[in-house]
């Protein structure tokens, strides 16, 4: 009983560790508040039914491969569903921006220094959203995350010299794209 | 010391602005992770308890099937005391068969008693 308790927990403590990166990860996927929810809930689920009982080292690894196949999932869904909408005439959904996303970083006292940073930072996630999916996972895996080769390319179910070049060519695009705030 | 190599302090600002995205969330947004990170943790646990709640009604449904099964089988098929086996059947033949062969094997006695039973009773009557 205080073993199950106890296991709850740590797994509880896991998913907040990682909930925010995966929120952003799925965020930048999807472009939409909602949607990116929705993929981060169906990834814990999945986590947590299927891979809890794995040991505790391989939980980051694998939360993030079952990330990216949700992530995965929702584009292929999306597609057909636009493919459907578009045979029916109807117009697309609009991709909606996130409200808060505008709201400013109250934690940092100086304004200008906000509006800048604010600034870089909507051009970073614009940049990364504008990403290839491929290329956005292997940067973000290993940029942000911190995983390694190996790690990455676990989770993308991809070789390693699939990710060495999905995540060259990331950072090649972001450094051009991001050329003007770079300080 | 010497200057840091332009990539890789271009993915230290990299990250530092992601982390700083991933804190500034927005209370309803982390507010809404809260609520999916609780519910998956509590999902999961009522999914697995849903899952064998089934599995243990499949097994009591299957038991009680099987014993249905077994009593309706061995109340069509089991013999009716009212009637004989096909085995049964035989053997009554041959035990009648027996009697018969009897008489035939005793014939020449019965003859005898027969005789000897006329010889004692002048009127030819029997006892």
């Amino acid at each position: 009983m205080e073993s199950a308790l106890d296991s709850k927990q740590m797994l509880n403590r896991f998913l907040a560790e990682v909930e925010r990166r995966a929120f952003q990860m799925a965020k930048f996927a999807t472009r939409n508040r909602d949607e990116a929810l929705d993929v981060v809930q169906e990834t814990m689920l999945r986590f947590v039914r299927h891979y809890s009982v794995r040991p505790r080292q391989e939980w980051n690894v694998l939360f993030y491969r079952i990330l990216r196949s949700r992530i995965t999932d929702w584009y292929r869904r999306t597609f057909v569903r636009r493919k459907v909408l578009a045979w029916l005439g109807r117009p697309e959904e609009e991709d909606s921006e996130d409200p808060l996303q505008s709201l400013p970083d109250t934690a940092n006292p100086n304004p200008s220094d906000q509006v800048l940073r604010h600034e870089e930072r909507g051009a970073l996630e614009k940049a990364i959203r504008a990403l290839p999916l491929r290329q956005q996972q292997a940067f973000l895996l290993r940029a942000w995350e911190g995983m390694d080769l190996k790690q990455t390319a676990f989770a993308m179910k991809c070789s390693e010299g699939s990710v060495k070049t999905h995540y060259s060519r990331a950072v090649h695009s972001l450094r051009r794209l991001l050329e003007g705030h770079r300080s | 010391m010497n200057a840091k190599d332009p990539e890789k302090l271009f993915l230290e600002k990299v990250q530092r602005l992601l982390d700083q995205g991933a804190q500034n969330l927005g209370s309803q947004t982390e507010q809404r992770l809260e609520e999916v990170r609780l519910g998956a943790l509590s999902g999961a646990h009522e999914k697995r308890s849903r899952f064998f709640l089934p599995r243990r009604w499949v097994l009591a449904g299957s038991f009680a099937m099987a014993t249905l099964v077994a009593a309706v089988l061995f109340f069509f098929l089991s013999p009716s005391p009212d009637t004989l086996p096909t085995g049964d059947l035989d053997e009554l033949e041959i035990i009648t068969s027996r009697e018969r062969l009897d008489i035939y094997q005793n014939l020449d006695f019965y003859r005898w008693l027969g005789s000897k039973e006329n010889r004692m009773r002048p009127n030819g009557k029997g006892l």
